[in-house]
């Protein structure tokens, strides 16, 4: 069996002239969540589609816990568990039926208790029996994820799932993502949301029109490495004298930004214990030490070279 | 597959319309049967000398009448002369003149349902956005489709079935058992014939079937190629109500033109091959079937290649 849920070789989606999707690759271990960032148009869905074969490769290979997609599309497709937008029922079927619907669809027969045992992960056992019509976004969305989840599948694919989940639904959502990954499986997930993403993703890819521009784990690209440097504000009583004194020292090597009482520095670890101890020497209090976390935020907007990107992009 | 199947078949009876179409049908012979027995000539028992009476009155006529009214009359008298001839009864109704008057009639209504279901199939999957969830499944699309296709089939042939089935028994009960073999008048396009109600009956259901799968075809056609429910239906019925009108244009363009004969539209209503043997001049039944045959590998080919190709994009 091969060592990576997915891999997916120089993908390319071409409409007419138009390239949608240029010559993307990147791996997926086991138990990972990796994320698909960019903004929309970039080419996200288009990806994930072809993966999930909905759409049509101009060129490029995907291979699915070692089985290619082309040679033997049964058993790659049976390793797959999607969501693709917002999950779409048969409203005039039950929940259950639902799910005895894909349940049927599945190569490797699914016992009963399957069916039963997805539901009461996703806590919907109390609506399973009413028509999907009825269900409220967010036990759709968990709806979708235990038809995701019914076949044991070793990678699961979301496109977009925190689309109109309210927070709480993300929260739980993103619970499950952990849950399922310490279960060994992967998590290829795509979103614009950077700030839900950098809660959910170990490492990320960045696309933009349509190609891979950056990719990296979350803590490389948010700077929490053990030694390096890190930004560091002090909350003092007196900040001209801290400010004097953090002159003098030899630890501090570049004074970011003064705000009122507040002072950043950029230090490593060891050194904003130093810090503190030599302002509490010199009788000034201290009332807060934080350090800035640079946010993924930042990070895409400082690799992508977009000014004015709001939140959401 | 066998499981693809059952998953289409649940979900075409997990919706009210697929019930309501089913007794709808069943309400429409019901209604067809009160109509049938309220609206025909009485059967009286002294048929022989009204019908005697009629035929003096149309032989007076005959003599006066014009060359248009006199072919009319002369196939009237042509009747009752048989009729007193054989002693049949001709305002007598039976289940089986019944089934080969009303109960065809009805299955213009089964065709109706059928173009609906049909079209409404596969566009209805994209319209409600599932048919994402349907072909991230580890089956080749092509079996996908055909289990949507042989579950229209099995579901239209149920409709036909009960057609058969409820025009029987409320015939049965409405106008009693007949005799199969109830001699009936047939006007074709040739004049009239004589014939048997029964095989009648089932002769045209049999000439209806192909019909049938071929709008089931261009229904279903149509059902994949287009995203939206509502406009794969509404072209379904445009073709449906509109054939007949272009088939009759086409028996004219047919005189003209070699080629209109192999159009499809004369050809969709079979049922024309019970009353005659050749329509557009020389074409045959055989003919008609191979027509409709190379018709059908073409939308069978357009459905399954257009959908195996798609980009699925909503």
């Amino acid at each position: 069996m091969s060592n990576y849920a997915l891999e997916v070789h120089s993908l390319t989606k071409k409409i007419g002239k138009k390239t949608i999707v240029d010559g993307v690759s990147f791996t997926i271990e086991k138990g990972e969540i990796f994320g698909l960032l960019g903004p929309n148009g970039a080419g996200k869905t288009t990806i994930i589609r072809m993966v999930v074969s909905l759409i049509n490769r101009t060129a490029g290979e995907v291979i699915i816990n070692g089985h290619n997609l082309d040679e033997s599309f049964t058993e790659a497709m049976s390793e797959i568990g999607a969501i693709v937008e917002n999950p779409e029922f048969y409203k005039y079927m039950s929940g259950y039926k639902n799910l005895l619907h894909y349940s049927n669809m599945a190569i490797q027969k699914i016992p009963a208790e399957r069916i039963q045992q997805v539901t009461e992960l996703v806590a919907l056992e109390q609506a399973i029996n009413q028509k999907v019509k009825t269900y409220s976004l967010g036990m759709r969305q968990r709806l979708g994820v235990a038809q995701a989840l019914l076949h044991n599948p070793s990678i699961l694919i979301l496109d977009e799932p925190t689309n109109g989940l309210d927070p709480q639904g993300i929260r739980e959502f993103r619970d499950y993502l952990r849950q399922l990954t310490e279960q060994g499986v992967s998590v290829l997930v795509s979103s614009h949301l950077l700030s839900e993403m950098q809660l959910m993703c170990d490492r990320f890819a960045i696309i933009e029109q349509g190609k891979l521009i950056h990719i990296s784990t979350m803590n490389e690209s948010i700077g929490e490495q053990e030694q390096a440097e890190r930004e560091v504000t002090f909350e003092t009583s007196n900040a001209e004298n801290a400010l004097a004194l953090f002159k003098e020292a030899k630890f501090v090597n570049e004074i970011k930004a003064i705000k009122g009482n507040f002072i950043t520095i950029k230090m490593d670890k060891e050194s904003i214990a130093k810090a503190n101890r030599l302002l509490v020497e010199n009788e000034i209090n201290v009332y807060e030490i934080s350090s800035v976390k640079a946010t993924l935020e930042d990070r895409f907007l400082e690799l992508t070279n977009k000014e004015k990107v709001g939140q959401t992009l | 597959m066998m499981a693809l199947i059952r998953n289409e078949w649940m979900k075409t009876f997990a919706k009210k319309s697929s019930w309501v179409y089913l007794a709808a049908i069943i309400l429409a012979i019901l209604i067809g049967g009160i109509f049938y027995q309220k609206m025909g000539p009485d059967d009286n028992q002294n048929w022989q000398a009204e019908s005697q009476a009629e035929l003096a009155s149309l032989n007076t006529q005959l003599n006066e009448s014009s060359e248009m009214d006199r072919r009319w009359l002369e196939s009237r008298i042509e009747q009752l002369e048989y009729y007193l001839e054989e002693n049949i009864n001709p305002n007598a109704k039976n289940n089986w003149d019944f089934m080969n008057e009303v109960v065809i009639g009805v299955s213009a209504l089964v065709t109706l349902f059928v173009v609906i279901v049909c079209s409404g199939n596969v566009a209805a999957e994209f319209s409600d956005g599932t048919i994402k969830q349907l072909l991230i499944r580890p089956h080749q699309r092509w079996k996908i489709l055909l289990s949507k296709y042989i579950s229209v089939v099995m579901y239209s042939f149920l409709l036909v079935s009960v057609l058969i089935a409820a025009g029987y028994l409320i015939g049965l009960i409405m106008f009693g058992s007949g005799d199969f073999n109830t001699k009936v008048f047939e006007m074709g396009i040739d004049g009239q014939k004589v014939s048997e109600a029964g095989p009648q009956f089932f002769q045209k259901i049999i000439f209806y079937l192909p019909s049938l799968l071929m709008i089931m075809t261009i229904s279903f056609m149509l059902s994949t190629l287009f995203k939206s429910q509502a406009l794969a239906v509404g072209i379904g019925i445009f073709v449906l109500f509109f054939s007949s009108t272009l088939g009759g244009i086409i028996v004219m363009l047919a005189d003209r033109f070699a080629w209109a004969k192999f159009l499809i539209f004369p050809h969709l209503d079979l049922t024309v091959y019970a009353l005659q043997d050749e329509i557009l001049g020389n074409i045959t039944l055989p003919l008609s079937l191979a027509i409709l045959g190379v018709y059908y590998a073409a939308f069978m080919i357009i459905t399954f290649g257009f959908f195996e190709k798609r980009d699925i994009s909503i």
